[in-house]
């Protein structure tokens, strides 16, 4: 019966693993910026949500979502709501490639991920600098958008086996 | 056509509108949500404030536990390789510790000066008072350049407060709660400080480059050929919102143009930090101080007590330099003595070898005279036969043996 009711809390954490993932990864900042690398950085969570909406996974709310959104400006120093904006835009983005889409391809898949973060960068990068006056380098931005982008499908791969395991 | 435009829009209204099982809220909502919190927290409202007050506490207190296993991993490496290199950097610490104290003294004096002068001119006393504040989240974000300190309004932070790494500038307070603040960088991008050019004394703006480096930025036309690298940066004090006379780092050039350009090399490393000291200045009117110092005269935070002091030290130091020199004087009295005897003995062996020698050659001038006397004797020798002929032992005899027997007519 324990062993029952401890497998059953385990299979929990198991299923709301990304979400957790999720939130550590803003309150972290899960990006290795600290290594140094002059041109290098990404934004996991990014990664984390597109896939994990797009599959449609019935642990990921989209509630948490946006208040991870509000938990990542706190951290970073932005204007509160700037990327709960940012994440609901994916989450929509991704419902309407999942309306439109009848045969998934991952190939395709990565390239909408890409098409959806260059555009929610700009957005970004508009917004605080035309609204909130904020000095930023445009290039960061787009060596962030690259390395997103090429990570994408290293992540999407261990999310794969992640859902695999749920599945068995 | 008109069926495909249908599915498009059957698409989006879906993206947009519908609710799956779990979730609570369609994404529109949550968009007009994100979009009613920006506009509420670009407003400057009182209760607005607060709740971010709020939300930053609760956040900032999660972060820092969340990054423990991290920040524990960071500091592993870190340490290893400070041990690594731990010897090379005590010697060179130590010689350091040597200089700089020498040069305390004098840097307190000074100090003491200054601030009377600023007082005489200001007509208030600034009196501060530093903080000690640990860093509770330092992600090194490549957008933003800032870290949240464990104080806030309760330890009387204030926006502006100044932020410093020992006595280097790190920055200054943008945001305060209650029992935590965000510190921005001088390597954000959003970072300008009035500074001065030493030893040139140019005045300029420095600015973050968003890296790790800053740049000089809103310098007079022409002044930018008198720069030369080392020259060092401190804090200008103009605007008020820093203090004047805090070293901030120091010029190094970059490119290889012809013309130099030049970045900041800040003192501190941003990376390495974990406490800082935030500094709280209150502000007195000279008079009330005045008043206050005629009735406690005999304190000892009066400033002239505290200038007497530090004389006594730099007169404590002197008189301990003295007795140093001294000794060392003695010491070396005592070696000049010993070097002299050593001389002395040896002048002595000197003169008794010269003697030794002339001896020698006096035997050697004698043996050759009796050797000649033998062969050649019989014909310098005064004689019945030899009317020529000198008395033995007389100095004509002996040049006459010398020459081998020959007689001077």
């Amino acid at each position: 019966m324990a062993s029952l009711r401890a497998k059953g809390s385990f299979l929990k954490i198991y299923y709301w693993l990304p979400m957790l993932i999720l939130y550590i990864s803003v309150l972290n900042e899960f990006d290795f910026n600290y290594l140094k690398l002059k041109y290098f950085s990404f934004n996991f969570p990014f990664i984390l949500i597109f896939f994990f909406t797009l599959k449609d996974f019935k642990y990921f709310d989209y509630t948490l979502v946006f208040i991870a959104g509000l938990f990542n400006d706190t951290v970073v120093g932005l204007p509160l709501g700037i990327s709960s904006l940012s994440y609901t835009l994916i989450c929509i983005s991704t419902a309407y490639l999942r309306n439109i889409t009848i045969r998934p391809s991952p190939l395709k898949d990565w390239f909408y991920f890409l098409f959806i973060i260059s555009s929610i960068n700009s957005i970004n990068y508009s917004v605080l600098t035309l609204f909130f006056s904020f000095d930023l380098i445009l290039m960061n931005y787009l060596i962030n958008t690259f390395f997103t982008f090429s990570f994408y499908i290293i992540f999407v791969s261990i999310f794969r086996y992640y859902l695999k395991g749920l599945n068995d | 056509m008109a069926s495909s435009r249908d599915d498009l829009l059957i698409a989006i209204r879906s993206a947009f509108l519908k609710k799956s099982t779990q979730q609570k809220f369609s994404l529109l909502t949550l968009v007009f949500f994100s979009l009613f919190i920006i506009i509420l927290s670009s407003l400057d409202l009182k209760v607005i404030k607060f709740s971010k007050a709020v939300i930053n506490e609760i956040v900032y207190r999660s972060s820092f536990i969340v990054s423990v296993p991290e920040n524990l991993i960071k500091n592993t490496f870190t340490l290893t390789k400070d041990y690594t290199t731990f010897f090379k950097k005590y010697k060179k610490n130590e010689t350091e510790l040597e200089r700089l104290k020498s040069s305390y003294v004098s840097n307190e004096i000074t100090e003491y000066e200054n601030r009377e002068l600023k007082e005489l001119i200001n007509d208030y006393v600034s009196s501060s008072d530093k903080i000690l504040a640990k860093i509770i989240v330092d992600h090194d974000s490549p957008f933003l350049k800032s870290i949240i300190i464990n104080k806030g309004s309760k330890d009387n932070i204030k926006i502006g407060t100044n932020v410093y790494d020992q006595s280097y500038l790190v920055g200054r307070v943008i945001e305060v709660n209650y029992k935590t603040s965000r510190v921005l960088l001088l390597s954000d991008l959003n970072s300008n400080v009035p500074v001065t050019i030493a030893p040139q004394n140019i005045q300029a703006i420095v600015t973050g480059n968003g890296e790790d480096k800053g740049q000089i930025k809103y310098i007079k036309s022409g002044f930018s050929d008198q720069l030369v690298d080392d020259s060092i940066i401190y804090t200008s004090g103009t605007g008020a919102i820093f203090k004047s006379g805090v070293p901030i780092g120091k010029l190094q050039s970059f490119g290889e143009s012809a013309v130099n350009e030049y970045e900041v090399e800040f003192y501190s490393d941003f990376s390495q930090l974990k406490y800082v000291f935030a500094e709280i200045i209150t502000q007195t009117e000279i008079s009330q101080v005045s008043a206050e110092t005629d009735e406690n005269s005999n304190e000892e935070n009066n400033p002239l007590d505290a200038k007497l002091k530090i004389l006594e030290d730099e007169l404590e130091i002197i008189e301990e330099s003295n007795k140093k020199f001294q000794k060392e004087n003695e010491n070396l009295k005592t070696e000049i003595n010993n070097l002299n005897y050593k001389v002395l003995n040896l002048n002595n062996e000197i003169s008794s070898q010269k003697q030794t020698i002339n001896q020698f050659n006096l035997d050697t001038q004698e043996l050759k005279f009796l050797r000649l006397n033998l062969e050649h004797g019989h014909k310098c020798r005064k004689s019945f036969l030899n009317n020529k002929g000198f008395i033995v032992g007389s100095a004509e005899y002996k040049d006459c043996v010398l020459s081998k027997g020959k007689i001077d007519g």
